[in-house]
């Protein structure tokens, strides 16, 4: 095992220990011992009830969503080779948001399910617009950035637009737009689940063409990629697993921006150990955002995307500083 | 190597919060078990089993007895259950009890928070073993299948409610706890109420145009006649002044120069609002109800979130008492 890999049973003693805290924080506190009696059965009724329907399932949702934006953002930015990329930036969290904002705004009396399929329907929408962008021969990976912004600006401004027709709700909506796990539940959990067992593999196995591509367009088709076709896999996984992510949890963005920055300075920019660190960076902000949300004004729980970014900047200004420092 | 040196401030953000968790394992203990423990002693033992069907906005419950422990979440169904003599043992009040008229409060006594009214705290309502939750159908819809595996639920649609349908929920919280009869009573005592307050209302041409409206430092809302409060003015004979179909349309100050209420009954969110930057504008001169010295502060609870009877009949009377200026 080499230096840089060796990060990786850090991270996932620190994602155990955060996970088993996180499970017992929140308005009804449960010690680490009664969590994992709980786990292997031998606990009181009452805690395994909350822990097996509330805690468990949203911390496994939490985990399946770190890891599923964390990985869109890295091949997002390992594709467009702009470190600004991420499921946020390129539209597609935009698109489920304005998505669900009609949703909320314009069908309140809907069913509860429609709200996720809806979120995920706006992605998709999204993804085909970029798709038709992608697809194009030669087309400039920037391009693709500033198509996404585009369209993002256009689903902010609908946002805005209806958040102001419809003053009565935007609790809601502000809540879906934040990210949340409350009340969110094993049914959530199954409905992620598959999306990122099919792709999260499918990326994994892409980390090399990744490296290829990071050389530039040039380069890799001379080493026999067909760079268009590339291009277009890459966006369907990123976008499959942001998609299916916040349709489930919100528009939690920056878990996508960050992981992959945080695993980038850690274990550098080879594809096959950057995607599993950020994948781990991701899962264990999640879980650890998620407990410090249930624990910081009980009984009112402070939404995961709001603490990602409060405990995600300052460490994501502190990486930026270091750098401009060894620059200069 | 650069991961030697950035390995430790990530570990060192991570093992803050951790062990920040970690404290707050033990300093909750108290506050989250107790209130349940204490609140056990005054469940009594239920009426002999008596079933009704409950039919509600997502389909039919059963309740079985008189239910005893039961969790509101949201202000109207405890001013609904206040007037019945009935506490719930737990409220989801956005962490803020002043939010409870003091009316209602006087009734509820002690009662376990739950948090916000939009995501409230389900761990919180499941230990404390509830019989009954009365939830409402935009904020909770998408979490009745899990207060179903706590209680027996029902979903009322409270948020888009305005004053009629406000009463028809409240018959069905009543025949819900099981006190059907004493909820038709309250609400004959209502209906009499109301006129009697209605009846003192100054004689007037024209009907009067008046405008609730809800004020913080962005903007200022306005209480349609779709609203619960527009509703209810319009109720005691009084016209809103914004007709709309949007329940709390933004209105700017040429907008509301253009409706012209007679009078305005702000409900504030805090000391700073948008209005007293539009005292300073020309405008606000020419409407109607400043010209006549007809700008009233109201109590926003009172006003807005008690959906009940008790606040539809004290913010009747508190405007009544106002436009007759006394």
């Amino acid at each position: 095992m080499t230096r840089r890999q060796s990060i990786v049973p850090v991270l996932l003693l620190l994602l155990i220990v955060s996970a088993i805290i996180s499970i017992g924080t929140g308005a009804v506190s449960i010690s680490p011992r009664e969590v994992v009696e709980s786990l292997i059965g031998t606990g009181t009724k009452n805690h395994s009830f909350i822990i097996g329907e509330y805690r468990l399932p949203r911390i496994v949702l939490g985990m399946l969503a770190g890891a599923g934006l964390a990985v869109s953002g890295a091949i997002l930015q390992g594709m467009i080779r702009n470190p600004l990329a991420s499921p946020d930036v390129i539209g597609i969290t935009k698109g489920a948001g304005l998505a669900s904002a009609i949703v909320i705004f314009l069908f309140p009396k809907s069913p509860a399910y429609l709200l996720p399929l809806a979120a995920f329907g706006g992605a998709a929408v999204v993804a085909v617009i970029l798709y038709v962008y992608t697809a194009r021969k030669r087309v400039q990976p920037a391009t693709l950035a500033l198509v996404g912004i585009a369209i993002g600006v256009i689903c902010q401004a609908g946002i805005q637009y209806l958040m102001v027709k419809n003053p009565g709700d935007v609790n809601a909506a502000l809540l879906w737009m934040a990210g949340s796990l409350w009340g969110r539940g094993w049914e959530h959990v199954w409905a992620v689940l598959p999306w990122i067992l099919v792709f999260l593999p499918i990326a994994y196995l892409l980390a090399y063409r990744l490296d290829v591509l990071s050389l530039g367009d040039d380069v890799a088709e001379g080493l026999g990629q067909d760079v268009t076709r590339l291009r277009v896999v890459l966006l369907v996984t990123s976008v499959a697993l942001a998609g299916a992510c916040v349709a489930v949890v919100g528009s939690i963005g920056f878990v996508g921006l960050l992981s992959p920055h945080i695993a980038r300075r850690l274990v550098g920019g080879k594809h096959a150990l950057l995607l599993p660190v950020a994948a781990l960076l991701g899962v264990t902000l999640m879980v650890a955002a998620d407990g410090l949300g249930r624990w910081l004004l009980p009984p009112m729980e402070v939404p995961v995307g709001i603490v990602t970014a409060v405990i995600g900047a300052p460490y994501f200004l502190y990486l930026i500083g270091k750098e401009k420092r060894r620059g200069t | 190597m650069r991961a030697r040196l950035l390995l430790p401030g990530f570990l060192l953000i991570f093992l803050v919060s951790i062990f920040l968790s970690g404290c707050g394992t033990a300093t909750q203990n108290a506050q989250g078990t107790t209130p349940a423990a204490a609140t056990n002693t005054e469940s009594t033992p239920a009426a002999p089993s008596e079933k009704r069907v409950i039919k509600h906005e997502l389909g039919e419950t059963e309740i079985v007895g008189k239910p005893a422990r039961i969790v509101v979440m949201d202000f109207s169904f405890a001013d609904a259950l206040a007037t019945l003599g009935v506490a719930p043992v737990g409220i989801s009040d956005d962490s803020d009890a002043n939010l409870i008229i003091p009316e209602v409060k006087e009734k509820v006594g002690t009662y376990t928070s739950l948090g916000s009214r939009y995501e409230p705290n389900m761990e919180l309502i499941s230990s404390l073993a509830p019989d009954l939750i009365i939830a409402d159908l935009n904020k909770h819809k998408a979490v009745y299948d899990k207060l179903k595996q706590i209680a027996p639920t029902i979903v009322l649609n409270d948020h888009q409610a305005n004053y009629e349908h406000m009463l028809a929920n409240y018959a069905v919280i009543a025949d819900a706890v099981g006190m059907k009869e004493e909820g038709k009573k309250r609400l004959d005592e209502h209906q009499a109420k109301m006129e009697a307050i209605k009846a003192k209302l100054p004689k007037t041409d024209a009907k009067l145009k008046v405008l609730p409206a809800v004020v913080n430092p962005t903007g200022f809302f306005a209480h349609s006649n779709a609203s619960y409060a527009g509703s209810l003015m319009e109720y005691l004979g009084l016209e809103d002044a914004a007709k709309s179909e949007e329940a709390y349309p933004k209105t700017n100050l040429e907008q509301l120069v253009a409706l012209n209420p007679d009078v305005l009954f702000l409900m504030k969110t805090g000391d700073k609002t948008i209005v007293d930057e539009w005292k300073t504008n020309p405008l606000w001169q020419n409407i109607n109800a400043v010209k006549n010295g007809k700008v009233f502060e109201v109590a926003r609870n009172k006003w807005a979130l008690s959906r009940g009877l008790i606040g539809s009949e004290q913010s009747s009377e508190e405007a009544v008492t106002l436009l007759s200026g006394k």
